[in-house]
């Protein structure tokens, strides 16, 4: 192979790999495989908004506070895990994965930017958003990941009515979304 | 024929998508859209959007994640 062919085929590779987004069938299949090889690894179904009890914990910790009163730290099993700390973790351990390939993806795509907060609407519509989204996975024992796609993977029923609900929120939300953000 | 820009820089998606369709409707077949985008999703549904409503659509990368999207209304 000369020496131009294999520059292209580098480039070509380096295009479809990770330049450009892949198709949502691939990232469906990819997603399914490891869900299956976690499950049947560890035993236990994923998630990633649970770990955010511990996060949280530590950081309490960290600062000289005491958690041990939370009603979620009171259940002895959850507060021997936070003892065990961030490496000690799987799930944990699994979180900080997630952000550092998605940084790597961006980085290695040429994709990565900071973005400019665009408006005090935005602003608010992203604290009140997130504020809701983490109330409400902790209330519901999962996200979209421990609750919906974990749950409807293994055919659990809060799974499917987890999807109708979140359903039913997507559409209040895209309306309040065209009505106050655009 | 016409041209309108739409900054979309640092908007999150679906928000560029429902800027453009409701630019698109303000326009006249022949006239051309650019939109800013710098949030990679709308790169993927914009031009989605665009062809399946059977407009042309073209993609420039002008910086670190950061594109310009040329749309022109075909129909």
């Amino acid at each position: 192979m000369s020496n131009e062919n294999q520059q292209s085929l580098v480039s070509s590779l380096y295009e479809r790999f990770l330049k450009n987004p892949w198709p949502y069938y691939t990232g469906a299949v990819i997603l399914a495989v490891l869900n299956v090889a976690l499950l049947a690894a560890s035993g236990k179904p994923w998630g990633i908004s649970g770990i955010f009890n511990y996060w949280g914990g530590m950081i309490v910790e960290l600062f000289g506070g005491s958690v041990e009163n939370w009603l979620f730290f009171k259940n002895p099993k959850h507060l021997k895990l936070l003892h065990k700390g961030f490496w000690g973790n799987p799930g944990s351990v699994r979180d900080f994965a997630i952000i550092i390939a998605a940084l790597m993806t961006s980085l290695l795509a040429g994709q990565f930017k900071f973005k400019m907060i665009k408006s005090w609407r935005q602003f608010a519509a992203a604290v009140i958003g997130g504020l809701f989204m983490g109330y409400g996975a902790m209330i519901a024992f999962g996200c979209n990941i421990g609750g919906l796609f974990s749950g409807t993977a293994s055919m659990s029923l809060h799974g499917w009515v987890f999807m109708v609900f979140i359903f039913l929120g997507g559409l209040v939300g895209s309306k309040i979304l065209v009505k106050y953000l655009l | 024929m016409q041209e309108k820009e739409l900054d979309c820089l640092g908007e999150a998606c679906p928000i560029p998508l429902v800027k453009a369709e409701k630019a698109m409707n303000t326009l006249e077949v022949g006239d051309l859209l650019i939109i800013s985008i710098d949030h990679s999703c709308a790169m993927k549904n914009l031009p989605e959007w665009a062809r399946d409503n059977g407009h042309n659509v073209e993609i420039e990368e002008t910086g670190e994640g950061q594109w310009e999207v040329f749309i022109e209304k075909c129909k």
